[in-house]
Order: structure tokens, then sequence, then C-alpha cells
């Protein structure tokens, strides 16, 4: 890849460019977007789990003071699926106005039996999420190799059952809109990962052109894959805003957050792994299922294959046998989030690889060097083991002195990444400055920096003289930013778009080098008119399959329960890195967002009630900074590779690491995420009998011959790249 | 949130008199603008009481404390007598919510909190403690929930002070009527014992104008808990205990759970059998085994029983540490 190897910021760090913007509140978010007369939007949602509503009546509510639009969600009778599904909508002229106006809104319903826990919902006499089709979904199925004849000859086979729970996204900013037309025209400010699909999702469902409706994210406080496009929110603050005749802003709170805007398929996994006598893998066998919460869109009442995870993940045993599918239940739908389908995945196999390794006897490392067939992961075990201490660390499971007993674990992950079509525009001005414009949107990771670093090195020239914009689809186009896409897509088009500045100024100034040294004295040419240019991505700058392997050293208190992080060692390829410092804060974040998987998050469902019992971060616990152990980062620079995107790959192995090193400490496996103290007590038998223990690994049992039994599907199971 | 009127009371009494009436007291504010937003508390005044005469201080003579109901939990913690005299009380209030949430939480308040079960917090599910007729938990989720009640609620108390003071045997002086009482931390909260709509034993109009406690030569107490998380967590469970102690052997010792019953745990023979006692190991298992006989666990909260286990044999070790 041309990408140059003597770099000046390439590969360097450059701060952010809207640090000190957003860190002094200058910066300006959805919600900080003001026009004038802006109204405040709020959502009236279903108080119940499954219902047919008869009748909304809005009349009192229109007419309270201070409302100037009350519209439904639905025309007609409808069903709902879940608790905090969309009903209705208000504008307001303040916000305490719409919340009082909430409260007269009459709802005429029809309850429905519902059902909100996986291990319920798929026994075969469970209420049916929807009416014309079973809540067990399709049953993708990979049948490779002679699976039997690989177990009967294996030297060793293990088996375990292991679980994951329902993340929730909770990105800092919650999802919002501003939504303001001007005669036929309609802008909206809108906190998303993709401002075009927002675009097109509101022409499409506003019937208006797509040349009149402008999109704008200037800033935003994450996503993580629940802002990838329209979402019903922003479609009633706009149809708010058609009624109201005035600007509606609509920002959702935390409560809501947790219900309706998307989340992570929970997994649960029985896998079966054998090995021959040198632990090379021989066969591999998962049963498995999720759930995708309510998805209405999907060909079967789970979803799809979307819950389904890619294994055997990174190994490759010759015999594989994998069936999976998603059981339907009455709560909000997941989405993708940050590395979709991987985390549970690596968690499950990581998990029984070790398990495996200790029958073996052999040492975990060793086990992963011999079986994984990536050679770049392969020699970040190698680089991380040196820089972590493996070797002088790591014991036999559970062989530690005292109560609190220390252990060490590593992982490894993969994430196809890779780049797509993204368009540019500079314009060149006479004093040397540059402004470039992009249609892509800063999730937060600094793409505008990005922008800044590729160009302030194509064209040899300070990067305080680049002037980067995205956020407006007015500017050339780019993708959403999701499956770690985005810096693969924008460094590209800005090395072509340099290119094709550099060129351009060659024909004006007539020198044979514009660049560096040249560049004033090439600019001075450009005259009263700026010069402007364009550029496209094109192959050969970027390229996919990112490979990362993380280290954990935790301590256990086996008398309480209490887990300890003292160390994560990160070693991450990302091909040509771009700006190292923001690189290696998308690797903090994916590493904490790690251990809040692996020690803290879990969606709670109530049977009873049907809701979600920590809707806020009291209860649904997200780690704090005290909760954060010193976290190392080792980047692979391989400027051969090209740009690959490092958002999604460096969360994944965390949560497999950490759970190994539990392992390691106790002795005993923990194979359910989150790793809580109470599961840690569990593990080391330390609880009372109350049967719950019996009766749940009934229920499992009951479930996973469900699967087992199904019939295979013709919808096809997730691969790694 | 509902319409309220607002007024600043100037004397204990007339903050009684304002409030006896669909009021509540607004002091930190931390628990009670929650439970607003959330409707579930709907006053129609809120009595303003931050500035009480002799509420705002901590006064130290000897070995008397007087603390203050509007002492925040960031000054108590931060206490330099209070650290010294009695380093339970100073610990369980550090252990209490954020630094921000410390800087304006008060002791009142804390003593004062309510229920933080999500059944109860929810504002579309209507349990026992809000006057329905079920309590959700005791067939749901009840990880974060009492060992023992003598009721049908199953909340606990996660007041980290009620469980310190309750070790220190602590009086709270409470305005009633035209008033004061001194109530023992055990009658603070025996009504929530009985009643599953109690959250304390306070009738509307009730303020918590004090704490009273007397840290005696040589006496000495601990606080511990164990949260799920490092920081800014409740307690899965809690413990204190006090004592005097000589080479080990303990006097006058008050050993208290909190977290797994909606009062602070104290059970008598656990303190009579430290009495006079060498603390050892095996004393204070013994202890830890008295102090938990009676528990009811549920599958989803018996973890709760080897965290008290060893939170009372190292809260008893700190204090003769």
């Amino acid at each position: 890849m041309p990408w140059p190897k003597e770099t000046k910021y390439l590969g360097k760090s450059t701060p952010r460019v809207e640090g000190p913007a957003k860190v002094s509140g200058r910066a300006k978010y959805t919600t900080d977007v003001a026009p004038a007369g802006v109204l405040f939007g709020v959502i009236l949602r279903s108080a119940w789990p499954a219902a047919r509503i008869k009748s909304i009546n809005l009349d009192k509510a229109r007419i309270a003071p201070g409302i100037k639009a009350a519209i439904l969600a639905h025309d007609g009778e409808f069903v709902v699926h879940y608790y905090g599904e969309e009903l209705a909508a208000l504008a307001g002229t303040s916000r305490n106005a719409v919340l009082d106006a909430l409260q007269l809104i009459e709802v005429d319903t029809e309850p429905q039996p519902f059902v909100v826990k996986e291990l319920d919902a798929i026994k075969p006499d469970a209420p049916r999420v929807f009416a014309e089709k079973p809540n067990l979904g399709e049953v993708p199925t990979k049948d490779t190799g002679s699976i039997d004849d690989a177990f009967a000859q294996a030297a060793a086979v293990v088996e375990n059952t292991f679980s994951t729970a329902i993340a929730i996204h909770h990105p800092m900013e919650p999802h919002s809109y501003a939504v303001a037309f001007e005669g036929d025209e309609m802008t909206a400010w809108a906190s998303t990962q993709g401002i075009f699909s927002v675009r097109d999702g509101f022409a499409r469902s506003l019937g208006l052109p797509q040349n009149k409706v402008r999109v704008i994210c200037e800033h935003m406080g994450g996503g993580f894959g629940a802002k990838s496009s329209l979402g019903a929110e922003g479609r009633l603050c706009a149809s708010l805003a058609q009624a109201a005749g005035a600007p509606v802003k609509l920002a959702l709170t935390r409560f809501e957050q947790a219900l309706a805007v998307g989340n992570r398929p929970s997994s649960f996994q029985k896998l079966k792994l054998a090995a021959d006598a040198d632990g090379k893998l021989t066969a591999f066998q998962m049963e498995g299922f999720g759930t995708p919460g309510f998805v209405a869109s999907a060909p079967t009442a789970a979803g799809g294959s979307g819950v389904t995870l890619p294994m055997p993940y990174i190994y490759k045993p010759a015999a594989t046998r994998v069936k999976q599918s998603g059981v339907a239940i009455n709560a909000g739908a997941s989405c993708a989030m940050r590395a979709p389908a991987h985390p549970p995945a690596s968690f499950g196999m990581e998990s029984i690889l070790d398990q495996l390794a200790a029958k073996l006897g052999m040492d975990p490392l060793e086990i992963r060097l011999k079986n994984d067939p990536s050679e770049i992961r392969r020699r970040e075990y190698e680089i991380g083991a040196e820089k972590f201490g493996w070797k002088q660390k790591y014991r036999k499971p559970g062989s530690g002195p005292g109560p609190v007993k220390v252990g060490v674990g590593c992982a490894g992950a993969a994430w196809m990444s890779g780049g797509r079509g993204t368009q540019a525009e500079a314009q060149i001005f006479a004093d040397g400055t540059v402004e470039v414009r992009v249609g892509t949107q800063d999730l937060g990771t600094g793409s505008r920096t990005v922008v800044q670093v590729v160009a302030a090195e194509m064209l040899g020239i300070d990067p305080a003289l680049i002037t980067a914009r995205v956020g407006d689809t007015r500017f050339p186009p780019s993708g959403t930013s999701g499956g770690s896409t985005t810096t693969a897509s924008v460094s590209p088009a800005i090395y072509d778009l340099c290119e094709n500045v550099v060129a351009e100024l060659k024909k004006i100034s007539g020198l044979e080098d514009p660049r560096s040294a040249n560049w004033k004295q090439a600019c001075a040419k450009v005259g009263p008119s700026p010069l402007a240019v364009t550029g496209r991505w094109h192959d050969g700058l970027s390229t996919g399959g990112a490979c990362g392997v993380q280290f954990a050293e935790v301590e256990v208190d086996t008398e309480t329960g209490f887990v300890k992080l003292r160390k994560i060692l990160a070693v991450q390829d990302c091909g040509t890195v771009v700006n190292k410092l923001t690189c290696e804060s998308q690797i903090n974040g994916g590493v904490i967002m790690g251990i809040g998987y692996a020690l803290y998050e879990q969606r709670v469902m109530d049977r009873r009630s049907g809701v979600v019992l920590n809707p806020n971060f009291e209860t649904y616990k997200l780690p704090g900074i005290a909760d954060i152990p010193d976290i190392e980062i080792l980047l692979l620079d391989m400027p051969e590779r090209g740009v690959i995107g490092v958002g999604e790959p460096c969360t994944i192995a965390a949560a497999s690491a950490i759970a190994n090193a539990v392992a390691n400490a106790l002795g005993v496996r923990v194979t359910s995420l989150p790793i809580t103290p109470d599961k840690v007590l569990a593990a080391l038998g330390q609880l009372p009998d109350t049967g719950v223990a019996t009766a749940l690994a009934r229920d499992l049992d009951a479930a996973f011959a469900q699967v087992a039994s199904a019939p295979a599907s013709t919808l096809s199971p997730e691969t790694v790249a | 949130m509902n319409a309220f009127a607002y007024v600043t009371a100037q004397t204990p009494e007339s903050a009684a008199e304002l409030a006896h009436d669909d009021g509540c007291f607004l002091a930190g504010g931390m628990d009670l603008l929650g439970e607003m937003k959330e409707s579930l508390l709907k006053p129609k005044t809120l009595v303003n009481v931050k500035h009480l005469p002799g509420t705002t201080e901590v006064q130290i003579d000897g070995a008397k404390c007087l603390i203050g109901a509007n002492v925040t939990l960031a000054a108590l913690a931060a206490h330099p007598d209070l650290r010294r005299l009695v380093p339970g009380l100073a610990e369980a209030a550090a252990e209490v919510g954020s630094p921000q949430i410390r800087n304006l939480a008060t002791v009142g308040g804390n003593l004062a909190q309510h229920s933080r079960c999500w059944y109860y917090r929810h504002r579309d599910v209507q349990c026992r403690k809000k006057g329905g007729t079920a309590c959700f938990a005791r067939q749901g989720e009840s990880k974060f929930h009492s060992l023992f009640t003598g009721c049908m609620c199953l909340s606990p108390l996660v007041s980290n002070l009620a469980i310190a003071l309750a070790a220190l045997d602590a009086r709270v002086i409470v305005q009633r009527g035209r008033k004061t009482e001194t109530l023992t931390l055990a009658q603070l909260y025996a009504t929530a014992w009985t009643t599953p709509a109690a959250h304390n034993s306070l009738k509307p109009g009730d303020l918590i104008l004090r704490i009273e406690l007397a840290a005696a030569p040589g006496a000495r107490s601990a606080y511990l808990q164990l949260s799920e998380k490092s920081d800014f967590d409740w307690a899965l469970v809690s413990c204190a205990a006090a004592a005097k102690v000589d080479d080990a052997t303990l006097t006058g010792v008050r050993i208290v759970l909190g977290a797994v019953a909606p009062i602070p745990w104290q059970v008598d023979e656990a303190n009579a059998f430290l009495e006079g006692k060498r603390l050892t190991d095996e004393t204070a298992r013994r202890a830890a085994e008295l102090l938990l006989r009676e528990a009811r666990p549920s599958g989803d909260n018996a973890y709760k029983l080897p965290i008290a286990r060893a939170l009372v044999r190292r809260t008893l070790m700190k204090l003769v540490a």
C-alpha cells in the first residue's frame, strides 16, 4: 500500500481538533440547537408489555396549556409488543408542559399475555410474541466434517454451557433530534452515526424529496450501533414539527434509552470442544440461542440469524456442528452493538478453549499459538506475553494462595472492518489554508482529526492550516459510521483528494512539488477564487481483517466474590495507524466497554410486570473510573496493510480475557456474564441450595434440546471474515 | 412532577407544622427530588429545612457528639474529630454515592432514605410499598433484597449511616409536633419491619433534628460494605461494629448488618456472645452465624450470606486491628 513509511503526522499523536470545544462546552450537540420558536417533543410509550391498542384519545392533551401538536404513532387499532413501544407524541412550549399533558392521554387497551425471559419464551406453551410465528426462530445450521468420529477419536473433550446478558448501548448522549421546516425544505439535527441514512429515512417516511432534506450532526456523544439509522423517535419528532408548524426537538431520557433504541442480544451457548494429544483442535459442537427482543421486520419471530454467533469464532477445527437460533420476547429490539455477535462468541469460544487447555495440562497461551490461524495474532500473543510477563504470572488454575486469588487470562479477536465509498472536496485558498468537506460524521472518534492528519501528511503542511468539516448532508457523501469503517473510508478519500490537489497546484503554480516548503508559494498563485478539488475512496489504501489479543490480570476475593481488575494489555493491529492518540483513545474505550460486559452490565426484565427493572445507571451498572485498571496498549503499526478500523475489534476480547483470568484465579469457571459476586460465590459452591440452580439447569437443558432437535434452516449462519 | 408550594421554615416547630399536611422536608434533596420526578411522591408543600438553627453543625463535647441533621455526608466523612472518635461513622458516610452526592446529601436525609427496591422505584409497578397488593420481588428479581423481614415487603434498608449509628448506639432527636422525641436506631426503623408501606417509623411532619452519641474512652468502631462496583454503588451487604477493645477483648459490643433487612439488622445473642471474648477468627465466625441464623434467602439473594459472614469477620478484625 502506498502510505508513506517515514511520516510527520501519520501514525503520530495529534490531539483531537474539537477537544477544546467539547471540554469548554462550546461544542453544539443536537439538543443545544435552538431554532427560533422551537418546541419540546415527548413520546407516550406503552405501559403494557403486550396489548391491543383499541384507541388513543388525544383530545384533552391537545388543549392542555402550551401544547401545540399531538399525534399518534399509528393509525387505527394496533398491537404493542413491549413495554416502552411508541404510542403517541406531543409537542409543546416547555418540557414541563408536555410532561403534564402526557398524563391526560387516554389509552383504551386490551392487555395480552406476554413473555420477557428467554428460557420462558422458548417453551412450546409460552405466550407468543407474534400470534402467527413461534417464538423460537429458524435454526441456521453449519455442519462440516465427521463430527461424531472426531469426538470419538479426540484425546480430550470438554463441554460446558455459557451465557451472556443483554447489554444496552447507553451512549452518553441519548437519542436526540431537532427538526425545522422552512417552506418545502427540511433541516434535521440528529445525533446519528449516519447522516445520509437518516436523510433517506426522513425522505422515505415523510414522502419528501431527498434533495429537500438536510441532516446535520456537528457533534455527538456516541452511538455504539444504536444510532445507525432513523429511529421512531426521529420520525415522531419530524411529524410533530409538521403538525405544529414549528421546529421541534426531542431527546430521549435515560429511562427510554433502556427500552426502545436497541441492545446487544443475550446468548446461551452449549459448547463441546475436542483436541488431539498435541492440543490441536479437532471438533466443535454448539447449540445456541439468544434473544433479539421483538423484531418486527424479520423473517422469523426471532429476527432471522441476527442473534446467531460466528462460531467457532477465530478457530478452525476440521469438524464442526453448529445449530443456533433466536427466541423472541416482549422487549425492545436489539440492534448492532459494537462488534455485533463477536463479544459473546469470543467469550464462549475462549472460555471453552481454556477449559480444554486445562484438561490437556497446557498453558492457555500455548494452545492459542498452536490453534490460532492468524499469523498476526500469533505475533501479537508473543509480543503481548513478553510485555505482560505471562510466563512469570501464569499459574495452574486455582493454585494461588490466600482468600484473594490472582489470575491471568488472554483471548483473541477478529473483525472485518474495511473501507468503502467516500467522497471529499477541498477548497485551497491563496493564503495557504485548506477547507476539507466530507459527509462523514464524528461519532466521537475524532474523524475531523483523521482528515486533518491525512491531509497534513500528504500536503506536507501544518495541520493547523486545515479545517475539516463533517456532519452535513450538503457535503460529498460518505457511509454510516458502523462496522469500524469510518477511518478506512475517509482516509483514502482524503489521500486521493490530496493527490488531486497536488496535481492541480502543480499546474497553477508551475512548481515541480507544491507541497511542504513550497506550499505557501504555490497557493499564492491560486488567486481570489479558491482552488476547488475533489477526491474519492479507492481500493488499495485500506483493508479489513483487524486482529487483536488482550491479556487480563485480576484478583478475586473468594469470600465475597468481588473481582478487581489489576491490568489489561491490548495488543492491536489496525494496519496503518492514522492518529495514534485517538486510536489509543478508542481502544481504551473498547476495553472499558468490554470490562462493563465482563463484570457489570445486564438488562434485567421482570417476569410478572414485563418491565425493564434497571432503566437507569443505578442498577444497570456501568464501570466507573474506580473500576478501571491500568490499560496498556501496544499498536502494531503496519503501513503495508493500509488503514483498518479499530473501533470494534478492540472491545471483543476484553471480557473473554477477564473471564479466563477469573477462572484461572479460582480454578472454577463462572460461565455467565457479567461476572458478579453472586455468580462467583455460586461457582465456588458457597451458596445454600435454594433449588434455583437446579431449575435453571433443567430449563436450559430443555431449551438446548429444542434447538438441537429443530429442523435446519435455509438461513445461513454467521461466519468470521 | 406535580405543582407544589415552597416554604422556608425558621424553627423546627414551624417546619413540622408546615409539613404535617402532605408536605415533605427539603434538605439535600438527593432522594426527594428523584422521587418527585418519578411521581413516587407528590407533596403539596416542600418545606425547606436547610438552615434550621442547630442542624448544620457538629459539636463535640468530650466524648459526646452532636451531629446536626443538615451536616453533609462530605463534612461528616471529613470531620477530624469524628474520624478519630467514631471512625465507623465517617467510613459509612464516605461510602455513600459519589463526591457530588455527598456534597449535598445530609445526615437526616440519609437516615430517611427511602427504599431503592427496583420495583418500588419503577413508575409503572404498583408494589406493596406503594399500596399495591403484591411484593413483586418475592416472585421476581430479588438480588438486592432482604434476607430478613417481618412483613410482605422485601425491600432492605440501605442507609449507610443507620447501620453505623446503630452500632454506635446513637440517639436520633426528632421533632414530632411541638415536642422533640429521642429514638434509638431500632425505634427509627421498627415500623418498616412490620408495615410494607413504611420506610421508617417517622410520621408525616416528623423531622430529624440531630444525632447524639457518646464515644466512650477506648471505644472503637468500624464499617465495611461490599458493592458490585468499586465506587458509587449501593452496598450488597454492609456491616458496622463498635466495642471497647482491650487487648483484642471486646466489651459493649454491637455488630449490625445493613442491606439485609428493612431495619439495621442486630441480633442480641450475637452481641452477647462476643461480650468479654477475645476476638479470633472462630468467635467472629460464630457471631456471624448467630446474626444470620434466621435468614430466609431466595435463590437470587442467598449470595448475601457468605458476603455477610466475610464482612462480619472483617469488620470485627478491623475493630481490633
